[in-house]
């Protein structure tokens, strides 16, 4: 309760929602003590006063009465028919959707029907019905208004109350022999008045909007006592000679409905605990740069480099660093595998050198990606997204929710092209076939109209690597595109693009944590380890003889290199977290080989033989002896 | 599809039963003599008894229920006392100024506030986004009659902009563009509140889908953002958006009595108030249940809407 205060206090304006509202209900409250002329008594000499009159600060209306007293009074009406239809509404619906949620079976299906019948109704027409037979008046205005509204309650708390039903400490109560009424009152009820409340701070305000409606159409409070609708309707004759009658009911209208909205998405954000995190943010088309230090020079001719490329995540106060300073190179028809454990910050590497890491939260904070020898991390968006797809193309890990479920594949496919040069309908079609036969999905003329939920996982992975290919691209970022597949299924995709790479002369950057998928593929390997780079040099070098103590850990669990198909076996111990890495080396913790030394000072990553290098002080010398044991 | 519309409509009966079942039994909640309820207070005893044996009311209830339930499919929903014409072409002429107003709001909430929801997200926690969310809320707090009358105030007796009432003039011709000229102020008074909470919703249902993997993909592509933002996100967006149309539909059509009332518009929603305050008994159930079926109609067009939209559905 005392978080639920904290959380709606920080919402500055729900804060002020809440503090009119406390003032509106106070003056509500005092008007029968106030010194306020007695509101319905008329004085037709002095009608129609502007408001700031001697004697009348808001005026009179068209019977000479005190505007400010009859908007007091009215507002007390208002707000106490308003709070009842409300308090009316949820206890009834309440009640009902319980019985349902809780008995289920018959009673609810019989329940349910009856309110889905009655939402059926466009309700301000179902309340003008309920008027109808009840007769105009106040009270038959707030039955109206409530019944109307007792199939929303239901709705919602039967939802929340079927959860509830079935959780075990409702079996336990049962099997107490606890009575059903009492396992309600004392197991469901508590679970349910969050939901409740939010159900009614969310309509109290409608509530008040529709018992005023009904007043203004005359059907609700009758003269001479008015609530702030009424007043409205007794103005609206004289709209054009006398506006500020209108104005003053319709203001206060306005005021108090406004406030109890505010209120009400502050109530319901604190305690909807999917916003409390703050998860809602969307990403923007391309990652956040706000770099500092030094910017690397382009060097060399490398097809891409990557220089030093340092990403981080910011959520609220903390710093994840989830890439800190990596070196990463591939020359054209090269692949170079990244490998590493969850949350080692391949992907996010991967990711950033498009810059497609989601953002916010992430930012990249320093370093370089150098596409023929341009800079892209500090490029624009519009050279970003010219290159993304058509020179840089991505496969992503997981095809049922990479594609997007509402386009045919052939569309995603066309689409590729077209977002980078025109491309007529039949030609663009006959592309997206002659792309699905080249990644050997079969009946290619039928299925590029299918969408991808009427594909298998495979077929839906060969689609997104169809999608890469589209362009012609002269790098292909794979990030873990078979992570999600069966082994099978994992083997042809693995073949296939082992085949298009030889046969397009792509380079492949080749994000995996299986070291048998790496063996198979790629021509250079680099591990990573909490955002950096342990190891990196010729697969077969590294594979025979891993000079780092992670890697050869890594590797411990595959017996026969390239045949073997395990995943990478848990090291004991984990990875430090990227928001509070140690000042020396981060495996430190986990290593058998760690001295005094290691935990000092910051590891660099040294030369280890030719074309090699590792980040250890103490390397792992001699050959698989780690393998062996 | 055409056995999917045809399943939808089937379905529709057991609702439509029920909608005609809630209203009689609503109707059959007036207390006292119901023909003298309907007649009034000044009816003359013979009056009473001849309406009550026209209308059956000396028979028992469920038996009422279904002459009146047989009447009704034969398109005789009765006579109005008051107008003393039958209650279906009142309603049916009544119902075409109301279809007027709230279709033209419902366009204009539809358009507007899927935009506003969309820049919004788009724009998240920007100045468009910010100045947009004052602007919901604000549109979600106003009473639409309140804003009625404060658009007539200054866009029609302070500016001139437009007429201060009525559907068409009451000399010259009736062209189109008169009628728009007369509709401009209440299809927009009447739309805000349910534009702000399309614009809402949309807002929410397009933050949701940007954190997408399919985004993300699309971005990867080389799409153009526009095109991200209005085709791939919206497209997915208005999976959940389309049921929220659905019910703005319903506020547009019974808001619309407000708007009437503000606006002297001949429609359905002021002749049940008057209705209502005459006592016409008659006339309100017939208005309220024909309403109520053209909503259900209207709903089972957006479900279809829906199916067309996405592929996942079963049709």
């Amino acid at each position: 309760m005392s978080a639920f205060l904290r959380l709606l206090s920080r919402n500055r304006l729900a804060l002020g929602g809440l503090i009119v509202l406390v003032i509106v209900v106070i003056l509500a409250l005092l008007t029968p003590v106030l010194p306020l002329k007695p509101p319905n008594v008329t004085d037709t000499p002095n009608r129609f006063l502007p408001p700031f009159s001697e004697g009348a600060i808001l005026g009179t209306d068209h019977l000479g009465r005190d505007l400010l007293s009859r908007l007091m009074w009215g507002t007390r009406l208002s707000l106490a028919v308003g709070f009842a239809a409300a308090v009316i509404a949820a206890t009834i619906g309440a009640a009902i959707g319980i019985i349902a949620g809780y008995y289920g079976g018959r009673t609810d299906n019989v329940i349910m029907r009856g309110v889905d019948m009655l939402m059926a109704f466009p309700y301000i027409l179902l309340a003008l019905a309920i008027v109808a037979a009840l007769g105009p008046g106040l009270m038959n205005a707030l039955i109206a208004v409530a019944a109307v509204n007792i199939p929303f309650f239901a709705r919602n708390i039967r939802g929340v109350t079927v959860g509830i039903a079935n959780k075990e400490f409702v079996d336990a109560a049962k099997l107490a022999g606890m009575s059903d009424a009492k396992i309600i009152v004392t197991e469901v009820l508590p679970n349910v008045i969050p939901v409740i409340v939010i159900a009614m701070s969310t309509t109290v305000g409608w509530m008040i909007l529709e018992t005023a409606g009904l007043s203004f159409l005359g059907l609700g409070s009758q003269p001479p006592r008015a609530d702030l609708g009424s007043m409205l309707g007794e103005a609206r004759s004289a709209l054009i000679t006398n506006p500020h009658t209108s104005i003053v009911p319709g203001l206060m209208i306005l005021v108090i409905v406004m406030a109890i909205n505010l209120l009400g998405d502050g109530v319901r954000d604190a305690l909807d605990p999917r916003l409390k995190s703050g998860a809602l943010s969307r990403p923007m088309p391309a990652t956040m740069v706000s770099r500092t230090g030094p910017i690397p020079q382009p060097e060399g001719c490398d097809l891409l480099a990557v220089r030093d490329l340092k990403t981080q995540f910011h959520v609220k106060d903390r710093v994840y660093k989830a890439v800190g300073g990596v070196d990463l190179s591939l020359k054209p028809g090269e692949c170079v595998g990244l490998i590493g454990e969850s949350g080692s910050g391949k992907s996010v590497t991967a990711l950033s050198i498009m810059g497609l890491v989601a953002s916010p939260p992430g930012v990249i904070t320093g370093g370089a990606v150098h596409y023929r020898g341009e800079d892209l991390v500090g490029a624009s968006y519009e050279v970003l997204r010219s290159l993304r797809g058509r020179h840089v193309a991505y496969i992503f890990q997981d095809p049922q929710a990479t594609l997007h479920p509402l386009y045919t594949v052939g569309d995603q496919l066309i689409e590729a092209v077209s977002s980078h040069r025109r491309i007529g309908r039949d030609e663009g079609r006959a592309h997206a076939i002659d792309l699905l036969k080249q990644v050997r999905i079969p009946n290619a003329e039928s299925r590029i109209d299918s969408y991808p939920h009427e594909l298998s996982g495979g077929m839906r992975q060969r689609v997104g690597i169809a999608m890469a290919l589209a362009n012609d691209p002269e790098i292909i970022i794979a990030d873990e595109p078979t992570t999600a597949l069966d082994v099978t299924v994992q083997a042809q995709i693995l073949t296939l693009l082992d085949d298009l790479r030889r046969d397009r002369g792509l380079a492949i950057l080749f994000i995996t944590h299986d070291f048998g998928v790496v063996a198979q593929l790629c021509d250079r390997v680099a591990v990573m380890y909490a955002g950096r780079i342990v190891e990196k040099g010729p697969t077969d070098a590294i594979l025979n003889a891993p000079a780092h103590p992670y890697t050869s850990k890594l590797m411990a669990c595959v017996p026969e290199l390239g045949e073997g198909r395990r995943r990478l076996e848990a090291i004991p111990g984990l990875p430090p977290g990227v928001d509070q890495l140690p000042q020396g080396c981060a495996f430190a913790d986990r290593c058998h080989r760690v001295t005094e030394a290691c935990r000092e000072r910051a590891i660099p990553l040294e030369p280890h033989g030719a074309e090699r290098s590792v980040r250890c002080i103490h390397p792992v010398e001699a050959p698989r002896t780690e393998a062996a044991q | 599809m055409a056995g999917y519309i045809l399943k939808r409509l089937l379905s529709a009966v057991p609702v439509l039963i029920g909608i005609s079942v809630i209203v009689f039994l609503i109707m059959a909640m007036i207390p006292g003599d119901p023909a003298t309820a309907i007649l009034g207070s000044f009816a003359t005893p013979e009056n009473v008894a001849a309406l009550n044996e026209d209308l059956g009311l000396d028979k028992p209830l469920v038996q009422r229920y279904f002459i009146w339930l047989g009447n009704m499919l034969q398109g005789d929903f009765g006579r109005s006392f008051a107008l003393n014409r039958p209650v279906l072409d009142e309603v049916t002429e009544r119902f075409n100024a109301t279809l007027v107003l709230a279709g033209s709001a419902f366009v204009l909430c539809t358009v507007f506030g899927i935009a506003a929801g969309v820049i919004s997200a788009a724009n998240q926690y920007g100045l468009a986004d910010k100045a947009i969310t004052f602007f919901v809320l604000l549109g979600i707090s106003i009473p639409s009659f309140f804003l009625g009358m404060m658009m007539i105030l200054v866009f029609a007796v302070n500016l001139r902009w437009f007429p201060v009432s009525g559907m068409w003039p009451i000399f010259g011709d009736r062209t189109i563009w008169v009628l728009l000229d007369h509709l401009a102020m209440p299809a927009t008074a009447l739309a805000v509140v349910a534009t702000g909470v399309v614009a809402r919703l949309s807002r929410s249902a397009m933050l949701e889908v940007l954190r997408q993997d399919f985004i993300r993909t699309a971005r990867a592509k080389g799409v153009h953002e526009r095109r991200v933002i209005w085709g791939h996100a919206l497209r997915a967006a208005m999976v959940a958006i389309i049921p929220v149309l659905g019910l703005q539909a319903g506020f547009v059509l019974s808001g619309a009595v407000y708007i009437e009332m503000v606006f002297q518009w001949p429609g359905v929603g002021r002749m049940l108030v008057d209705a209502i305050l005459r006592r016409d008994l008659l006339l309100v159930q017939g208005g309220v249940v024909f309403v109520a079926a053209c909503y259900v109609m209207f709903n089972i067009m957006v479900d279809v809407a829906q199916s067309l939209l996405d592929p996942r559905i079963k049709t």
